[in-house]
């Protein structure tokens, strides 16, 4: 299954405003996503399930999707987290790469 | 994990209110932030700073919970990590989402960010979320966000 393992950009950790933002992505992508960290697994359009991870910043988490659109979901997702989504304009080319392939 | 503190430390007694009231979302996220101020958790500019953050994103996270907090700029307020618990005898309308509970968190540090995973863990299981539905007394709450020991599952 594709998959891209990130390093967490925002200051603040995959909480709060980072957290939606990233689920309201997640909630709109044209496949579901899971996202782990550690041991934990979730669903990355649950808010509960991505705030129960627990992810804080520079913390790695793993996304997996599968199907036709699974690579370019993953990179965008990807992107997402590894960005300062903390940021009020966050530059949509300051965008990280993925820590490995 | 685990360096962190849990939800129950940082939650006091005196900060639980089950018999709460709120016409709207402002009021309700005024109410968390006037009782992290009356616990002496936060000065006055962090209850703004809850506001602000409410403005430019929903603090709503699902199960009819929401975790109102302040911005980066409200950490300077904040005297010392700690949780609210205030339940509304009516459902609060959160942008069209229903809002039963609301856990108000202080935090300046990143320390929150375990918190609100123990939180979510909770809510997230069947059982301990019903329990917290069903607390009658402060205590109650406490004993449900209480961290689940392995052994409490029978074999």
């Amino acid at each position: 299954m594709p998959e891209r393992t990130v390093s967490i950009g925002s200051k603040t950790g995959l909480h709060a405003r980072p957290a939606k933002l990233f689920v309201q992505a997640a909630t709109k992508a044209a496949t579901p996503v899971r996202i782990s960290h550690g041991e934990r697994e979730v669903d990355a359009r649950s808010m509960l399930g991505v705030l129960s991870l627990g992810a804080k910043q520079g913390a790695e988490v793993t996304l997996k999707a599968e199907g036709d659109q699974a690579e370019a979901t993953l990179d965008e997702l990807a992107a997402m987290l590894a960005a300062d989504l903390d940021a009020e304009e966050p530059a949509e080319t300051a965008a990280a790469k993925p820590v490995d392939a | 994990m685990g360096e962190q503190s849990s939800l129950t430390e940082l939650l006091d007694v005196s900060a639980i209110d089950l018999g709460a009231r709120a016409a709207s979302k402002e009021d309700a996220v005024r109410a968390c932030g006037d009782k992290l101020v009356e616990i002496g958790a936060v000065g006055p500019a962090y209850v703004e700073a809850m506001l602000e953050r409410e403005r430019t994103i929903s603090t709503y996270v699902g199960e009819g919970v929401a975790i109102p907090h302040g911005t980066l700029a409200g950490k300077d307020a904040v005297v010392r990590d700690a949780l609210c618990y205030l339940r509304f005898s009516d459902p609060v309308d959160w942008g069209g989402e229903e809002v039963t509970v609301c856990v108000g968190i202080a935090a300046a540090g990143d320390g929150h960010v375990d918190v609100l995973a123990a939180l979510a863990q909770v809510l997230m299981d069947p059982e301990q979320a019903a329990a917290l539905r069903a607390a009658q007394r402060p205590e109650d709450v406490l004993a449900a966000l209480a961290p689940r020991e392995e052994e409490e599952v029978s074999t």
